[in-house]
């Protein structure tokens, strides 16, 4: 891994020449909060953004996805293709690349990638910066806090420069066009460390840091908990709207008003959706939100492991900040909390 | 071509006959299907419409495939109108707040005989006929499929009709609203403190007046899901009165919450 350092005066030049051939995503101001946006003027990004509504998930899997058009009458395909954007997604925190990295995981690497989502990723760049947590982050418990790989460029902030970590050829040719990139010192080197610490001792200290969570999942698989937390769910899946990583989706085909016509598409679903298990004949296997968000939970915090071995949650608080319910993992750390304390007495 | 050739082709056709009837209702959403003006001769190709209460004072012819309803029923004639139409027609369409739900008319539903009394002292005029509680259509009939909201969409209106028509894979959604305001990044109205019915509403609209910028009234009913205590302490939590949440969904669900409240009551029993 290359390491350089930039003055943080040097951003916004970045930013515009990413603009040349990119359209640029970032993190802007929206009423009480932060969004993911296209943005075409560098002075609308606000890099100091604790946590965005929503992620930028929708920019590789979009909401609503037309994957083919169809003659109804022929019952055959038609030709069909989709422009692919190039873009950078400018910004982003280091648990929201780890997303990334995951969606990939499942759509990129796995025995048959998705040629939609592919066709996305490639044409997307990821660049990063370091943040400091807020109240409703808990990425460092899944060690998401910070990231490996799976990004193009990532900016730490060791005040009023940053120290940029360069793992793309075209993302170091375009830093190297718009700024002045420069080796780092000891000074920039010690700084870093100190940035680090800081965000390390940051995270509220209220939400619980338990071990072994997916073993406890496993554990507390038929604990009354499950009735009490699934039993206030709205159904309305906001959680899995504005998760990074939650994935699932439904196909359904539209006909046009022609009636000859049509569409078929991918749209996001949840499992926190009612019917989401339901299947052919009408039986629903997760009939209510007891099952339902303790299956959401399990996959976040134990099924992704079995497979994948890593949490499918990253720890952004999304969810927290989403749910009018209050459901989200730090109930499910405060539960195993709770249980510990229980057996020491 | 000739009229004899128009006259055989029109006899080969093998389309199926549509049928739109208006009960208790302002007749907007029978008029949201002419909204649809650029497509609606596409629509109207596909099928042979034989009846349209908005556009003809005729009579409702006695054979039917598909019997698409308007407007909530709330008279003895009305009754007796969805009993016809379900007994002929193969499918049969409710469309809109009123047939779905009980919608507006539906408000008048608890207390309804005293209401009457009241308002026409032992006299009601005949053109009212006769007089009962306002109910959604499926109360008295099954229904094959729904368009819901207040109006309906027209495209939604022609996507529900094309899936009686030729079938689909669509399931209606049974989720609330919340999830689908976040997929369009809406702003949450209860962050302001303000009221907002999507808490407990079907996502049958796309959360369409938030996107808007006002709160979901209810139109689109309740979904079966709905979590109304759930529901009521997300209000408490954000300041807002959970008796105007109680109040606010009397508009389009009255109908819903006394069959709920009479269905718990006899359970008790």
């Amino acid at each position: 891994m290359l390491y350089r350092v930039i003055d943080a005066q040097e951003l916004p030049a970045l930013v515009r020449a990413f603009m040349e051939s990119y359209e640029v995503v970032a993190p802007v101001k929206r009423g009480s909060g932060y969004v993911f946006r296209a943005v075409d003027d560098p002075a609308d990004i606000a890099l100091s953004y604790t946590m965005t509504d929503s992620s930028v998930k929708k920019y590789l899997l979009p909401p609503d996805e037309p994957l083919m058009r169809f003659d109804a009458r022929t019952n055959l395909v038609e030709d069909f293709h989709e422009e692919v954007t190039p873009r950078v997604l400018f910004g982003l925190h280091a648990c929201d690349i780890n997303a990334i990295n995951r969606l990939d995981l499942v759509f990129r690497d796995g025995a048959y990638p998705d040629p939609y989502y592919c066709a996305r990723r490639e044409a997307t760049l990821v660049v990063g910066i370091s943040c400091m947590p807020g109240d409703h982050c808990f990425c460092q418990l899944w060690g998401s806090d910070e990231v490996q790989f799976g990004y193009d460029l990532f900016f730490q902030d060791i005040g009023g420069k940053y120290l940029v970590s360069i793992s793309s050829v075209t993302a170091a040719n375009i830093l190297e066009s718009a700024c002045n990139p420069r080796e780092a010192t000891d000074e920039d080197r010690i700084e870093f460390r100190h940035a680090t610490r800081r965000r390390q001792a940051a995270f509220n200290p209220d939400i619980p840091r338990i071990e072994d969570v997916s073993m406890l999942m496993d554990a507390f698989h038929k604990d009354p908990f499950w009735d009490e937390l699934g039993g206030r769910c709205l159904s309305c899946t906001a959680c899995s709207a504005v998760c990074p990583t939650c994935y699932c989706f439904d196909i359904t085909d539209e006909l046009d008003p022609d009636g000859a016509h049509g569409v078929r598409k991918r749209v996001w679903d949840s499992c926190t959706n009612p019917s989401f298990a339901t299947v052919a004949g009408g039986h629903n296997f997760r009939p209510t939100g007891r099952e339902r968000v303790r299956h959401r939970m399990y996959h976040k915090l134990n099924g992704f492991m079995a497979t994948h071995d890593r949490m499918l949650c990253v720890g952004c608080g999304r969810c927290v900040d989403a749910c009018k319910a209050n459901i989200n993992p730090i109930e499910v750390l405060k539960f195993f909390e709770k249980k510990g304390l229980e057996d020491v007495e | 071509m000739n009229a004899t050739l128009i006259a055989s082709e029109c006899e080969a056709r093998t389309q199926p006959r549509v049928v739109v009837a208006g009960l208790a209702s302002c007749f907007g959403c029978q008029l949201q299907i002419t909204n649809a003006e650029a497509h609606l001769l596409e629509v109207l190709g596909q099928i042979d419409l034989r009846y349209w209460q908005l556009v003809s004072s005729e009579p409702l012819p006695d054979e039917y495939d598909v019997a698409v309803i308007e407007g909530a029923v709330t008279t003895d004639e009305a009754v007796r109108t969805v009993r016809e139409l379900r007994a002929k027609a193969k499918a049969v369409i409710a469309i809109g707040a009123c047939a779905v739900t009980g919608g507006v008319p539906g408000m008048a539903a608890a207390g309804f005989d005293d209401r009457v009394a009241g308002t026409f002292a032992g006299a009601v005029p005949s053109a009212c006929g006769t007089m009962r509680a306002p109910k959604p259509v499926s109360d008295y009939i099954d229904v094959d499929f729904t368009v819901r909201c207040c109006p309906i969409d027209s495209y939604d209106f022609i996507r529900v009709l094309q899936s009686a028509l030729y079938g689909s894979n669509h399931i209606e959604a049974d989720r609330t609203m919340c999830g689908d305001c976040k997929r369009r990044e809406n702003e949450c109205f209860y962050k302001q403190g303000t009221l907002c019915l999507g808490l407990v509403t079907r996502a049958a609209c796309g959360a369409r007046c938030v996107n808007l910028g006002r709160p979901c009234n209810g139109c689109a009913g309740l979904s079966p899901d709905a979590n109304l205590e759930a529901a009521r302490a997300t209000c408490t939590a954000a300041g807002v009165d959970p008796n105007r949440f109680d109040e606010a969904l009397q508009m389009f669900n009255q109908a819903a919450l006394i069959a709920a409240a009479d269905a718990a009551r006899k359970e008790a029993e």
